[in-house]
């Protein structure tokens, strides 16, 4: 028999390489959860600890999520990192507290006027964060719109500072309280074992409506076409007679009204802001989308989810002063194996 | 209330000349004060300054022959919220190079000092604490690290001394008060700051030799969202209670809302001095909840005005009378004291030299004050043990045992 005749398949090592491709990534995302999986069913007989741990991240992601479209829709559209976008995250939320007083909603308010005042809190910042980055952008970044990369991008770092210190100078340099009005942390319901609060539901109940309203939005409305054209090539799309300009405006008006959703949600669920907020939020936000596929809206979702559930499982079983280093060095390793993220796709820049 | 600002300076009630000079009736000196005029202790730090004010005028403005200026300096940022080490460090070089500095009071936090000691003590500037409760500043008791303290005395002559006792007491007086309250599983967090990290240490030491079960002691990221995870652990692991170690402004209100939410209305929620301010108890203030004020206690070296010699309940009521305020601020007194105590030692000094100064300051014993009768030992630390636990009623705290816990082991 002749040696060639026989099909030589890949030295071993090529084989094991190729494996770790195809099932590295899946790999590093099961993880955490399958090692605590494991523990718990031996230790307790169970996974009410581990049910728990994601249902806390899910609502938890959900609203780093939000945030986190944001981020993406402006990279998308701009490849700019809109630094500053924490930050309304974080005015939204002081928006929302401020209504919440003027509107004299406490703990003790019936459930009708807390509603309907959470709704009218919910459009304000809403429409209060999604102007303030139109504004932002009017002023801060069109004009350097064909400037060097990095001049928008320090400049996006200093309205990310300037908008700190307004919330500084808002509410002060600590924490403040805001009043408890959906009993945060009330359980709901328990579903074999695994509690869900007020808070749960509050995140996903604002979340999900909103997350389908803006892909449906994206996807089908005219305007939605026109931001993807956009994102895809502006000068092609100038040709076709998009208004460019006006839809880049048109996407800040929509990541700040997300920005400022997740605010409002962020307050009822901690029923703590401080001006701080926008950069520990932002910073876990845009690593989100990072995570996902910067640039890809369900990629964020997915970043933020992940994150949430990070974030919980390791403050839970490890400790919190390891979440920061654990959450990173998932970053790091989907990046390893996937540079372009999750559901990471081409953008301009890549190619 | 007079409110102190940065370098907010109040000037000698007799006497002139430029600092440091000798006039016929003794030298011009300075007393100049370090605290945290911003973010949450902000009401404990004026009170302070209003004490050690207080103390300055009815002196006349001057300790024995000479006569002495006031220098209030804020080791604080509006950005930070809490003090930060270089305000901290700028505070102790501007006193350090000036002539006229007689004695230094502060820091307010035990981190702070940490900065302050070793420029303070180069420079042979006599230090006095107002709140500083870290073991490790003085000695080598259980809950320091490794090196302390001398690591902050380069030139190995001590300058510091402190008016409150250290953490080895109120670690004492925390778990005796949690113990006596039927605690039986504490979960502990700490905020990974000399003065929180150190007391958490202590805590332990102290929690096994009373037989105190702590479930966890877990440093804290202040810049977390929630610590809802953390209070599920708590609960899993059958916690009664929760304990702080830590100050305010390293979100300790996010913890408590967390931690009693997990572990039920029923559960004992404590804090140390670091948390004995407005800013922890007073909800319109950013503070826990009121539906939590139940549920809170706090430990701090001050005792109720009733609990005092006559001297200190004088000194309250002179103290409201002056500044209008009907429930002072437990840190008034030791604001006060240290004054007291460093215009006695510039006194006792005679010709009001730093080294003469440290050296009557040293040799303080059996000292007739507002918070009793005591002394200072060799390594700086006072003699004085009782501590206070508190609870909070409307937002305010309100005095409720005094806890003689000694120091173990």
């Amino acid at each position: 028999m002749e040696a060639a005749s026989i099909p030589a398949g890949p030295p071993a090592s090529q084989r094991i390489k190729q494996l770790i491709g195809t099932y590295g990534l899946t790999a590093v995302l099961l993880l955490l959860p399958v090692i605590f999986a494991i523990n718990d069913l031996s230790e307790q007989g169970n996974l009410v600890r581990l049910g728990e741990n994601l249902v806390a991240g899910l609502s938890n992601g959900a609203i780093w999520a939000l945030v986190a479209i944001g981020y993406t829709l402006v990279y998308g559209i701009v490849e700019l990192i809109n630094f500053a976008h924490g930050e309304i995250f974080m005015i939204g939320s002081f928006i929302s507290a401020s209504l919440i007083g003027t509107l004299g909603l406490t703990v003790d308010s019936s459930f009708i006027p807390v509603f309907f005042g959470l709704l009218v809190a919910l459009v304000v910042a809403m429409i209060g964060s999604g102007t303030l980055n139109v504004l932002i952008e009017r002023v801060a970044y069109r004009p350097l719109r064909n400037a060097p990369k990095l001049a928008p991008l320090i400049t996006a770092v200093g309205m990310s500072f300037i908008l700190q210190n307004v919330g500084l100078l808002w509410k002060g340099g600590n924490q403040q309280g805001v009043p408890d009005l959906l009993d945060a942390q009330k359980t709901l319901v328990t579903v074999f074992g695994v509690t869900i609060e007020h808070a749960d539901l509050l995140s996903i109940v604002v979340t999900v409506p909103l997350l389908i309203v803006m892909t449906t939005f994206i996807n089908r409305s005219r305007l939605g076409k026109a931001m993807r054209a956009t994102a895809q090539d502006p000068e092609a799309a100038r040709l076709q007679g998009i208004n460019v300009d006006t839809t880049i405006s048109l996407t800040f008006l929509l990541g700040g009204m997300l920005a400022g959703a997740a605010g409002l949600i962020y307050a009822m669920y901690q029923t703590t802001i401080w001006f701080f907020q926008g950069f520990t939020g932002g910073l876990i936000a845009f690593t989100a989308a990072v995570m996902g596929g910067i640039g890809n809206l369900r990629g964020a979702v997915l970043g933020g989810l992940i994150i949430g559930c990070i974030q919980q499982m390791s403050d839970n079983r490890l400790g919190s002063e390891w979440t920061p280093a654990i959450v990173f060095s998932y970053l790091v390793l989907i990046m390893v194996f996937k540079p372009s993220g999750l559901l990471g796709e081409q953008t301009r820049d890549a190619g | 209330m007079g409110v102190a600002a940065c370098g907010d300076e109040d000037e000698p009630a007799t006497g002139g000349g430029n600092s440091g000079d000798q006039t016929a009736e003794g030298k011009s000196l300075t007393v100049f004060s370090s605290l945290p005029l911003q973010g949450a202790s902000r009401v404990q730090t004026e009170a302070l300054v209003n004490g050690a004010k207080l103390a300055l005028e009815q002196a006349g403005g001057k300790a024995g022959a000479h006569t002495i200026k006031y220098e209030s300096l804020d080791d604080s940022t509006a950005q930070a919220g809490s003090w930060t080490p270089e305000a901290e460090s700028a505070n102790a070089l501007k006193a350090a190079q000036d002539e006229s500095t007689a004695v230094y009071i502060g820091a307010f936090n035990s981190g702070a000092s940490k900065v302050s000691i070793p420029i303070l003590s180069e420079a042979g500037v006599p230090q006095i604490s107002p709140a500083n409760t870290y073991v490790g500043l003085t000695t080598n008791d259980p809950g320091s690290e490794p090196g302390e303290p001398d690591k902050y005395y380069p030139t190995g002559d001590r300058t510091y001394t402190r008016i409150v006792p250290k953490d080895t007491i109120q670690a004492a007086a925390l778990v005796t008060l949690m113990k006596q309250d039927g605690c039986t599983k504490v979960a502990m967090t700490n905020d990974k700051e000399v003065y929180g990290a150190g007391l958490a240490r202590v805590i332990e030491l102290s929690a096994k030799e009373q037989g105190l079960t702590l479930t966890s002691n877990d440093a804290i990221d202040k810049n977390a969202s929630n610590y809802r995870s953390l209070a599920q652990k708590a609960k899993a692991a059958g916690a009664d209670c929760f304990i702080y170690s830590g100050i305010t402004a390293n979100n300790a209100v996010q913890q408590f809302k967390d931690f009693a939410a997990a572990l039920g209305s029923d559960a004992g929620l404590y804090g140390p001095d670091g948390v004995a301010e407005t800013g922890f108890v007073s909800e319109k203030d950013g503070g826990i909840p009121a539906s939590l004020n139940k549920q809170v206690k706090v430990t701090v070296a001050t005792l109720s005005p009733d609990q005092y010699p006559p001297e200190g309940q004088e000194f309250f009521k002179q103290f409201t009378e002056k500044y209008g305020v009907s429930n002072p601020d437990p840190y008034a007194i030791y604001g006060y004291e240290a004054m007291k105590l460093a215009l006695d030692a510039i006194e006792r000094s005679g010709d009001g030299s730093k080294e003469k100064i440290k050296e009557a300051l040293f040799a303080t014993k059996d000292r007739s004050s507002v918070l009793g009768t005591y002394s200072i030992d060799e390594n700086g630390d006072t003699t004085l043990t009782d501590y206070g636990a508190y609870g909070v009623e409307n937002g305010e705290l309100k005095f409720d045992q005094t806890i003689k816990a000694q120091a173990q082991g």
